[in-house]
């Protein structure tokens, strides 16, 4: 006697069977803490400074080209504020804090703007800080500079300069 | 306390079939949270980067924050040095070398950090590489220090000096706005 096909059977190959997702599950459970731990939120940025050098003393026959080397621009950081010389200007930029111990960073970076349009040839800024000036500062000032495309940063060390402040 | 619900099945001879109230359990659907974790997982492996352990931000250290950033010279090899408000520490494996008042009044401290500098120095300068000097410093340490830390670098042969901040696009939040 012939059985025709049980019920269970014609059920299994009629209705698709789950995936046992608990193995994934586990997998992803694992997986997803470790990458969170290794995951960078916070992108570290690099910013370059370069050191004084000494300058060799040129002779005569430079003269005519010294005329055409772009004015050198000091920044100085102040305890309570910004100054900026250009050489041969005798009028000193001062950027007075809008409060103590807040700092103009908008004007000076307005500043920075029209310093480099009257100064397009040159690129770098010579930095003078104040010992007591903090690094967030500096930084932020050396940021100002670079990003008004001044890409040179150099950074004075030397305790006599030939930068007097007011 | 569990009820008993009795049937008669009709189909097997009218005899009674027990049938427990509780008994059928719902299977819980889980496709959907596979689903999110799945989105989660691509975005977290299109975010990680390989270099993070050299570049992440010292532990417990304020960072000021930057809009543009440089890249290491080409050839370029960097030594870290790590100045917190309390010390200051030295290398990848932040290995400590005294207080920011040692290093300023102590010359042992001084004469020790320059020979490390400039062993450093000299077996990038035999590998063909340029040594750079990192300079990851809390923004709220006065200048005094770094110009210090600059001076000295130099001594050791360090022509390139980088700081160290946080990227930003945000040009507002450099300038305080």
């Amino acid at each position: 006697m012939a059985y025709g096909p049980s019920k269970n059977r014609s059920r299994s190959q009629s209705e698709p069977r789950e995936p046992n997702l608990i193995p994934i599950m586990n997998l992803f459970i694992v997986i997803i803490p470790l990458l969170m731990t290794i995951m960078v939120t916070v992108h570290l940025a690099m910013i370059e400074i370069t050191l004084p050098t000494d300058s060799a003393g040129g002779g005569d026959e430079d003269t005519e080209q010294l005329e055409d080397l772009p004015k050198v621009i000091t920044l100085a950081l102040l305890p309570d504020r910004f100054e900026i010389l250009v050489e041969g200007v005798e009028d000193i930029i001062t950027i007075p804090q809008t409060s103590a111990g807040k700092y103009d960073y908008f004007m000076l970076d307005s500043n920075m703007a029209l310093l480099k349009d009257s100064n397009e040839n040159q690129g770098t800024i010579d930095l003078l800080p104040d010992p007591t000036v903090k690094f967030d500062t500096l930084l932020r000032s050396i940021d100002i500079c670079k990003s008004n495309n001044f890409p040179n940063i150099k950074y004075l060390t030397s305790s006599t300069k030939y930068y007097k402040a007011k | 306390m569990n009820t008993l619900s009795v049937k008669v099945n009709r189909s097997s001879g009218g005899g009674f079939q027990h049938r427990k109230r509780g008994n059928k359990t719902k299977d819980l659907n889980i496709t959907s949270l596979i689903d999110i974790l799945t989105i989660l997982l691509v975005f977290m492996i299109k975010n990680i980067s390989m270099d993070s352990t050299r570049k992440n931000a010292p532990e417990g250290m304020l960072l000021p924050t930057t809009i543009t950033t440089n890249e290491l010279i080409e050839s370029g090899k960097a030594v870290y040095l790590k100045i917190y408000p309390d010390r200051i520490l030295y290398g990848t494996e932040s290995m400590r070398v005294g207080s920011l008042q040692d290093f300023l009044n102590k010359p042992e401290i001084r004469n020790s950090l320059l020979r490390l500098l400039q062993m450093e120095s000299r077996a990038i300068i035999s590998g063909n590489s340029k040594p750079c000097l990192l300079i990851q410093a809390d923004k709220e340490l006065p200048c005094l220090y770094i110009t210090e830390f600059i001076k000295f670098s130099a001594q050791a042969s360090f022509a390139n000096i980088y700081f160290s901040a946080i990227h930003t696009d945000n040009k507002s939040e450099v300038l305080g706005l």
